[in-house]
């Protein structure tokens, strides 16, 4: 240590703590920034409720803000929102999964090294570019050929998880039957009575699905296999890094006990990285849930609850497409409820992402206390 | 269970997970390939000779003498195509009234239809809209409009059931025992000299600004505001998210505080965007008052806040990737903490923040939402860098949406539309792709 006197010393302090309170303002930046967007958005999103109150907007589906008297109920806004989030959720969870088991356990690291820059490519995309695409390219083909897209996609996803059905429920059936002759004749019988009613099952709904008509490309269903490729990076990025957490040792342990790679990976390595599956699964449902081109510009924007309550096939309206598409009109009234509706419903937005975001957190974090042992 | 079995379920496991890789990488391909190919199609096409009568007088691009040769002979191959109109029209006046009343509607179809196709007709007034001022510039957009000029399209109802069908008509067959009879022919066969296509490579797409909402002309404001709103957004955005990451690695204590600090980085990485163009307008237009109305200010401002935290944390993990040796060396030669982090460890960490940097000046890029309430405007000219402070501009990402959505002419001008596409992907691609090279360059330097 040199020897400095106490004035020189006492400065360096000073300095050192100026300094390091500058670097932590800084750093608090963005918590003030937090701080600041839910205070701004409530505090133009409080008006509308002082002025309409809570009902009307959580139970009425009349969405009518330019009308004399105006309405302003959002539930099916609200459900449409829902509606492409799941949809999105149904297509994203399982290929995200196994995309992030295939990259961590499966793939050799030579194929790894070309299949994640595919991953990020796709996540760099711009949000109105695939809104472009939903729109201008996929909306008329849906429109046009839509009964036989469903159909083929119903038979090349359909067709090989229904044979693998058929093959292990002939194979769990016959396994009591302790002759080999006899076992494999009844196998094969099984086998091709199983198969049989699955191309039955196969050809009836394919042809159920053909003979449907999309009356506008525009519909829930669009918007959600576009949303679904859009939350695919966020989930198979976070999830492989959930899955990677899992040591050596598990997956070494499970393989000394004769289990196959498949065996080791949904019994031991999955039940492991749950919570971090789920954080992946939270994170890439909220990418869907916020996206506000690919909807707005490809889902219709009707606001109704579609009949049946599951009709994918309808056009939908979503609260970030609400918001965007009614702010230009909305903007010349300030202090009008019609312009603080759509802060109501940025608030909902806000505080939804908020607590998934707290969620996720938290079970990342104790899914990192779990692995260490602590 | 069998061991075959298993083994099956083992392979068919592989075969779903590569499938989900394939299908993503197919996705990749589908929204891609029909964006290049189109896209290039608005640079590289089939242009017309009323493109360059365009170029020539909006422009005021182009060989002039050599146009005017050509002009001079698109004239003398039209010229019959107005003689027979003007024949017609005569024809027209000395026939009895229910004959003429039902040939006048039809003819005035034709004509506006030749009209669209080849430009105002000699004698008529010049229209006021630049659009009508000029033929078809296109040669796939003419082929079109041809059919239109020989075929009249009709709807077919005659099942209730089904989506009414449409069909053509040749209009030929409706002015037989007419002098215009020989107009349709004579055009169909003309069409060539009377436009004279030529593969056009039309630079000027991106280089110039737009003629009458985006019917003719290029992009360049809308370019031009894209890289004003992004690199803005990385003026506010880079230098307080290093700066916030070197406190976060060096400097913050674990405790309550930092982890606070931390959550409030996540959930603000997780607000939706159009969340942000609300706060963006609430606080920087609406309370702050930083400009009037939208300017490229309060856009850069809004992109800044929801780029931060990806630049924390890229330049957070570029820190500590540093390896520990380089800082415990430093200090040991007795240099203070702050010089170590400014002459050693940024330095060492640099070229992993620029990746971090890069990566956010794509996303800045290529969002739409935020900036849709606080700096983007639908139609108007390149600006100044004097003017960022107090005015909107045009951006990509958000005329894409309005001429795509909201054009009143959206599906004639699809060329415009899937070039504007194009040139974002490309940014934003580029941009990520450096970021790929560069950290696989990092990576292997780190390797040694």
């Amino acid at each position: 240590m040199f020897v400095v006197s106490a004035r020189k010393r006492r400065v360096q302090k000073i300095a050192k703590v100026a300094g390091e309170s500058t670097l932590l303002l800084f750093a608090s930046f963005v918590a003030i920034v937090v701080f600041f967007i839910f205070f701004f958005v409530a505090r133009d999103a409080v008006p509308y409720f002082q002025i309409r109150g809570f009902s009307e907007f959580f139970t009425s589906s009349e969405w009518y803000p330019a009308d004399e008297p105006a309405q302003f109920g959002a539930l099916a806004i609200i459900y449409g929102s829902a509606m492409v989030t799941l949809g999105s959720a149904l297509i994203a969870i399982p290929m995200g999964i196994t995309a992030a088991i295939c990259l961590s356990d499966v793939l050799p690291f030579s194929v790894r090294q070309y299949a994640k820059p595919v991953i990020e490519m796709l996540a760099a995309i711009p949000s109105v570019a695939f809104g472009f695409f939903a729109l201008v390219i996929f909306a008329p083909l849906l429109q046009n050929f839509g009964g036989p897209i469903l159909m083929w996609a119903w038979w090349i996803l359909a067709a090989p998880f229904l044979l693998l059905a058929v093959i292990i429920t002939a194979d769990l059936l016959t396994t009591s039957i302790a002759d080999p002759g006899k076992r494999k004749l009844a196998n094969m019988l099984i086998a091709s009575l199983l198969g049989i009613l699955a191309l039955v099952l196969l050809f009836l709904v394919g042809r159920h699905l053909s003979a449907i008509q999309i009356l506008t490309g525009t519909n829930a269903l669009n918007v959600s296999i576009i949303l679904s490729f859009m939350a695919l990076p966020t989930i198979v990025s976070v999830s492989e890094d959930a899955l990677q957490a899992v040591g050596r040792e598990l997956r070494e342990g499970s393989y000394a006990l004769g289990a196959t790679r498949a065996e080791t990976i949904v019994k031991t390595i999955l039940p492991a990285a749950t919570s971090g599956i789920l954080a992946a699964v939270i994170l890439g449902i909220m990418r869907a849930l916020g996206e506000t081109m690919v909807v707005w510009m490809a889902s219709g924007n009707s606001s109704h609850i579609p009949d049946p309550w599951f009709n994918y096939l309808e056009s939908v309206r979503t609260l970030t497409a609400t918001i965007a598409g009614d702010m230009g009109e909305a903007d010349q009234v300030t202090g009008s409820a019609r312009f603080h509706v759509l802060f109501a419903m940025g608030l909902l937005l806000l505080v939804i992402s908020f607590i998934s975001n707290l969620v996720s957190e938290r079970i990342v974090v104790r899914q990192r206390k779990i692995l260490s042992g602590q | 269970m069998n061991l075959g079995t298993r083994k099956l379920l083992d392979r068919s496991f592989t075969a779903l997970g590569i499938g989900s890789i394939v299908i993503m990488a197919m996705t990749l391909l589908i929204v891609l390939v029909p964006i290049v190919t189109n896209g290039l199609g608005a640079l590289v096409f089939k242009g017309t000779i009323e493109h360059r009568k365009m170029l020539a007088a909006e422009f005021n691009r182009g060989d002039r003498a050599e146009l005017e040769r050509q002009t001079a002979l698109a004239d003398s191959s039209r010229k019959p195509v107005y003689a027979m109109m003007a024949a017609f029209e005569q024809e027209l006046t000395g026939m009895d009234e229910p004959r003429r009343q039902q040939y006048q509607q039809q003819y005035a179809q034709v004509r506006s239809a030749i009209q669209t196709l080849l430009g105002p007709i000699p004698g008529d007034p010049l229209p006021a809209l630049t659009r009508s001022q000029y033929g078809q510039t296109r040669w796939e957009k003419a082929e079109e409009r041809l059919h239109e000029v020989l075929y009249e399209k009709k709807w077919d109802y005659s099942n209730p059931d089904a989506p009414a069908k449409e069909y053509s008509v040749s209009r030929a067959a409706g002015f037989e025992g007419t002098s215009l009879v020989k107009l349709f022919p004579y055009v169909e066969k003309n069409i060539d000299r009377m436009l004279m296509p030529e593969w056009t490579l039309y630079w000027g797409f991106i280089t110039d600004s737009s003629v009458d909402a985006h019917i003719f002309g290029g992009i360049w404001p809308e370019i031009q505001g894209t890289l004003f709103l992004a690199i803005g957004a990385m003026l506010f955005a880079f230098p307080l998210g290093v700066v916030a990451a070197i406190y976060f690695t060096e400097y913050a204590r674990e405790g309550f505080f930092t982890s606070v600090l931390r959550s409030a980085n996540s959930t603000l990485a997780g607000v939706p965007s159009i969340v942000f163009g609300l706060f963006g307008l609430a606080f920087f237009i609406n309370t702050l008052k930083v400009s009037e109305s939208k300017s490229v200010l309060a856009g850069s401002l809004t992109l800044a806040i929801m780029i931060l935290p990806t630049i924390i944390r890229a330049a957070e993990e570029a820190i500590l990737s540093v390896p520990k040796t380089y800082k415990e060396a430093s200090l040991s030669l007795g240099s203070t903490k702050w010089n170590t982090i400014v002459t050693v460890i940024l330095p060492a960490a640099l070229p992993g923040i620029i990746t971090g940097g890069v990566i956010s000046l794509g996303r800045a890029a290529g969002e739409t939402a935020p900036i849709i309430f606080t700096a983007a405007v639908s139609v108007g000219s390149a600006i100044g860098l004097a003017d960022v402070f107090s005015s909107p501009t045009p951006a990509l990402s958000w005329n894409i949406y309005n001429l795509a959505s909201e054009h009143e002419a959206a599906s004639e001008i699809r060329h415009v539309q899937y070039g504007m596409v194009l040139s974002l992907v490309t940014i934003v691609l580029l941009l990520n792709l450096s970021a790929i090279v560069l950290r696989a360059r990092i990576s292997q330097k780190l390797k040694g």
